[in-house]
């Protein structure tokens, strides 16, 4: 799967064609430690230095993409990358088997479970503004979550979909993607657990 | 999409019951069932060859580990 989409270039305030794929490789996670490591380790230093940013970096910290390359031939594990200007942008790990549906209405039922979704560091704003420079590109996590939507459709689950939010995600999930607040789990750092019925699935691609 | 091949897949009475079963209670298609199945048979299966082992845990807290052909 290789398809071309749009993200926001900041420096135009204009969308500009991208790619997202799903032939990752394990030179794409080699990337993300090369090229994005340097960068998060740089805005973490001087984060580090103001008050009240602890929630936001230690999660870029210790997520290392290389670890995950033996789950490259898993069928119930699917990754994708997103491409642009010659440079991964953003990458995301989705899973089909080992969750499921949790909202009483359709609990067990199969749903996409977002593993874990990164954007390249110079595409966060509060990181690159740590370092005195801006956001370079936009709408690359939507993209990538909009990818997952239509993955849990064309599996035959309907548009269900299911993630741990971090703490500074709850908001994004709930108010602008529209994603039920199902729960806290204890079993995962007490993440919040959100959730997508078909019907939300459909009212989000249709941009409602 | 991926592109996918077709396959005939021959089951007995009670399996196309189970799967029949088993796609109404997931709301599932057949065949996005078996595709679920396969998954997860692989998934298990690289875990054990790596040397974990899979438990079922009852109301309990009881663990009984589950043996995979």
């Amino acid at each position: 799967m290789r398809e071309t989409i749009q993200i926001i270039d900041t420096q135009i305030g204009e969308p500009v064609d991208a790619e997202i794929f799903d032939e990752v490789a394990l030179a794409h996670f080699i990337e993300t430690q090369a090229e994005w490591r340097p960068v998060v380790l740089a805005a973490a230093r001087a984060l580090s230095q103001q008050p009240n940013q602890g929630l936001l970096i230690p999660r870029h910290f210790h997520w290392d993409w290389t670890r995950k390359e033996a789950e490259l031939k898993l069928l119930a594990v699917r990754f994708y990358g997103l491409a642009c200007e010659g440079k991964l942008q953003g990458i995301m790990k989705v899973e089909t088997v080992v969750h499921s549906c949790r909202l009483p209405e359709q609990q067990g039922k199969p749903l996409v479970y977002i593993d874990y979704i990164e954007s390249a560091p110079w595409n966060i704003k509060k990181l690159m503004a740590a370092l005195g420079q801006p956001q370079r590109f936009r709408a690359v996590g939507t993209r990538l979550f909009e990818a997952a939507v239509l993955q849990s459709q064309e599996e035959g689950f309907r548009g269900r979909l299911g993630l741990h939010s971090l703490p500074g995600s709850e908001g994004f999930y709930i108010n602008e993607c529209g994603m039920t607040p199902v729960g806290r789990d204890p079993h995962k750092q007490n993440l919040l657990w959100c959730e997508f019925t078909p019907e939300q699935a459909e009212r989000y691609l249709a941009g409602e | 999409m991926n592109p996918k091949r077709t396959m005939t897949l021959n089951l007995t009475d009670q399996e196309m019951s189970v799967l029949d079963q088993l796609s109404v209670q997931k709301d599932l298609s057949k065949t996005a069932l078996i595709r679920q199945a396969l998954r997860l048979y692989q998934l298990v299966d690289a875990r054990i060859t790596r040397g974990e082992k899979l438990f079922f845990e009852d109301q309990d807290k009881q663990k009984a580990e589950l043996m995979v052909l």
